[in-house]
């Protein structure tokens, strides 16, 4: 076969390489985040990845303001995305609705990187090249790659290519995903996987919808699936814990009725909610919803944590550690 | 679907929809254009819920146009503000969908939208719209729809108009807030510090401050600093005035030296505890969170003086209730100024107050804009001559 005949390497949209993560996988990993979203949840902490293409940011803390510079204030930005306000302060502002036509080549000119884009297109081998400067830490800790996002599994043809190739090159790999997702995404990326790490965000289908944009039947219907179709996988359930949302015993009791016939799910993790997302919604110049809303207290947490440590049957053994 | 909407014999038919957020009295401009259309003989029919009663038509039993015909003028109450409904989202570039894999996105709906007022034989659009929206209907006219605008903002913060639709309302609702906030603060013998509506510009602030007599007024456009907000209270709250109001708009700026940031570790944790974006340049800290602004100044300004202070919010409460008198003739003005722009051939524009006419201003000439308070202002400078402190000596 010539080489031009050879099929062209699946390329994917990534947000970020983030290396020595411990929370996502077992040993010390690195976390590719993919962009996309099929989901809408109020407390998203990563807006930066919901859309699945590139997208503007602005950080006006680096921006030296009009008089100094003001280059965005003229062509080739697109006419009207950026403007200063009349006043002492000569910092420039961004008309998001008008700036959606700004692309890599634009912001490049930015001298201060004030502006800049979240996301970019990368091959494979790109990724996993980037994901082999540590292989050493995973073959002392047992890690490897995650696929995080966004919703990895809405580029199934790009996950399952670096999740295989991760494995080639001998990498542990693991998933996090919220599983909104038709199955044939999902049975195409769960065969170079050893680890799904996947959210139970909410238990009731209504509230579901209200928070994230989408019921949650596909969504458990695909993890029942998932974990009958691959038994040999480990699954952990995930839960951002989130006070007047979720933060309740009857969500974790119906999440541990959900999981525990399911000898392949190992375990259940509760994330409690936190506000670090919030400067990237303004970088956005999206608006963040859950702007009252407070991390849960360690006496909630703790409660509910001891909920799922019995279910798990792990009250014997903290007790014996005391 | 650009056209001719000029003076011509031919009846048009013309839509008319309301942005998000509510704003008291949004049917006097639905009537004073449906009087003003009725006039020519022309139609005028509502988009229910911004556009959504055009995107999802299939949503409304009567196909989310709603005919603003004599019959419903005539029994519409000008003061109030539901006949078109309200959407959380108005824009038609990104509307949120959930597709047929039950995946939610935003789709671009402009090209769609467009083709329903085609299809609804519709020749233009009157908008009440502010803030976003304006870009947004700049965008749509670029795309060819005939378009006016009447502007809407709470905050009076719209550009090329000296006054928005719902400014009036929302100003006479703060000064009655601020009276009962004095009259609380005076049999507690404290500091009332009351946050009200302006992330950018501070006329609300400042008209119902000084129509209620404040201590002091803390607005966007002058950088506060607490020392001398703290010197001018010790001089008028005194043991025959046990009490003090003070005013701060959502968006006013502290400034602060290096020392007083090094001395104060607590309120370290208080900055680190807001978005990075919230400290800005030459040591000011923005106060950007809605509903933060009463309770930094409060909490600092106890630091200083020998009163108690305590922060009240008046937030979304400001949006609500019925239109007052002037939002009234506002809305029914700007309703009808909308109609006249559209037979004389404008489109693309917003129709303006500058006194002592209604104009017609190019809706780019709107857009990119904040209308803040100069400097200059006459009301800056009639609170200085009431003994109202504004954060800053004067220099």
């Amino acid at each position: 076969m010539s080489q031009s005949n050879k099929p062209a390497a699946p390329t994917g949209r990534v947000l970020n390489i983030q290396r020595y993560c411990s929370h996502d996988g077992p040993g010390i990993r690195t976390n590719v985040f993919l962009k996309g979203c099929s989901l809408r949840c109020k407390w998203c902490g990563n807006p930066e990845s919901i859309r699945k293409n590139p997208e503007l940011s602005y950080d006006p803390r680096t921006c030296t303001g009009k008089k100094a510079c003001g280059l965005c204030l003229q062509p080739p930005f697109p006419d009207g995305a950026f403007y200063v306000v009349e006043g002492e302060d000569d910092k420039v502002r961004v008309n998001w609705d008008l700036a959606g036509d700004c692309d890599d080549a634009t912001v490049a000119l930015c001298p201060t990187g004030a502006l800049s884009m979240f996301g970019k297109t990368m091959t494979v081998d790109e990724v996993l090249d980037e994901v082999e400067k540590d292989s050493s830490f995973y073959r002392n800790s047992g890690g490897g790659m995650t696929l995080s996002g966004g919703e990895c599994l809405l580029q199934p043809d790009f996950s399952a290519a670096l999740l295989a190739g991760a494995h080639e090159r001998g990498f542990n790999t693991a998933i996090e995903t919220a599983c909104n997702v038709p199955w044939s995404f999902v049975e195409k990326v769960l065969p170079h996987v050893d680890t799904v790490l996947h959210d139970h965000k909410l238990t009731i289908p209504e509230r579901h919808k209200k928070w994230t944009g989408v019921g949650n039947e596909r969504i458990l219907a695909n993890f029942k699936k998932a974990y009958e179709t691959f038994p040999d996988i480990d699954f952990i359930a995930r839960t951002p814990l989130i006070p007047g949302v979720n933060a309740d015993e009857e969500h974790i009791r119906a999440v541990l009725a959900f999981i525990r016939p399911h000898k392949n799910v190992i375990d259940y993790e509760l994330l409690p909610y936190h506000r670090f997302g919030l400067g990237k919604y303004e970088h956005l110049g999206k608006v963040y919803e859950l702007d009252d809303y407070k991390t849960p207290s360690d006496e909630v947490v703790q409660r509910l944590q001891a909920i799922i440590d019995e279910a798990f049957g792990r009250i014997a053994e903290a007790a014996g550690a005391r | 679907m650009s056209t001719d909407i000029g003076q011509s014999s031919s009846p048009k038919r013309i839509a008319i929809n309301v942005g998000a957020g509510f704003v008291p009295g949004i049917n006097a401009a639905v009537m004073g254009a449906a009087l003003a259309a009725g006039k020519l003989g022309w139609e005028l029919v509502g988009i229910r819920d911004g556009f959504d009663g055009l995107l999802h038509p299939e949503r409304y039993p009567d196909g989310g146009l709603l005919s603003l015909g004599p019959r419903l003028i005539d029994n519409l109450d000008p003061a109030g503000a539901g006949v078109l409904g309200q959407s959380s989202r108005v824009d038609p570039f990104h509307v949120r969908t959930v597709d047929a894999d039950g995946m939610v996105e935003e789709v671009d709906m402009s090209d769609a939208l467009l083709q329903r007022l085609k299809v609804e034989e519709i020749d233009a659009l009157i908008s009440v719209f502010g803030g976003q929206g304006l870009s947004i209907l700049y965008k749509l006219q670029r795309k060819g729809l005939n378009a006016v605008c009447i502007p809407r903002a709470i905050e009076n913060d719209v550009a090329a108009t000296l006054v928005s639709f719902g400014f009036n309302s929302a100003l006479s609702f703060t000064i009655e807030m601020l009276d009962k906030a004095r009259q609380s603060a005076q049999s507690a013998r404290k500091i009332a510090v009351v946050e009200v509506l302006g992330a950018q510009a501070g006329w609300l602030a400042l008209q119902a401050g000084i129509a209620a007599c404040a201590d002091a007024v803390l607005i966007p456009e002058i950088p506060c600093d607490l020392q001398a907000l703290a010197a001018s209270l010790k001089q008028r709250v005194t043991g025959r005035r046990p009490y003090g109001l003070v005013v701060v708009a959502e968006g006013a700026k502290l400034v602060e030296t290096a020392q007083a940031r090094a001395d104060k570790p607590a309120e370290h944790a208080l900055k680190a505890s807001l978005s990075p974006l919230a400290t800005g340049e030459a040591s000011e800290h923005v106060i950007q969170r809605s509903g933060q602004a009463a309770e930094t100044v409060a909490n600092r300004l106890q630091l200083l003086i020998a009163e108690e202070t305590f922060p009240l919010v008046l937030g979304p409460w400001t949006r609500g209730g019925v239109a007052t008198a002037v939002d009234r003739q506002l809305g029914l003005a700007y309703g009808a100024g909308a109609i006249r722009a559209l037979n004389a051939g404008n489109s693309g524009v917003m129709v303006a107050f500058v006194p002592p006419d209604i104009k017609f201003v190019p809706l780019a000439q709107a857009i990119n804009k904040v209308r803040t308070v100069p400097a200059d202002s006459e009301f800056i400078q009639t609170a200085r001559s009431l003994g109202i402190c504004l954060g800053r000596e004067q220099s």
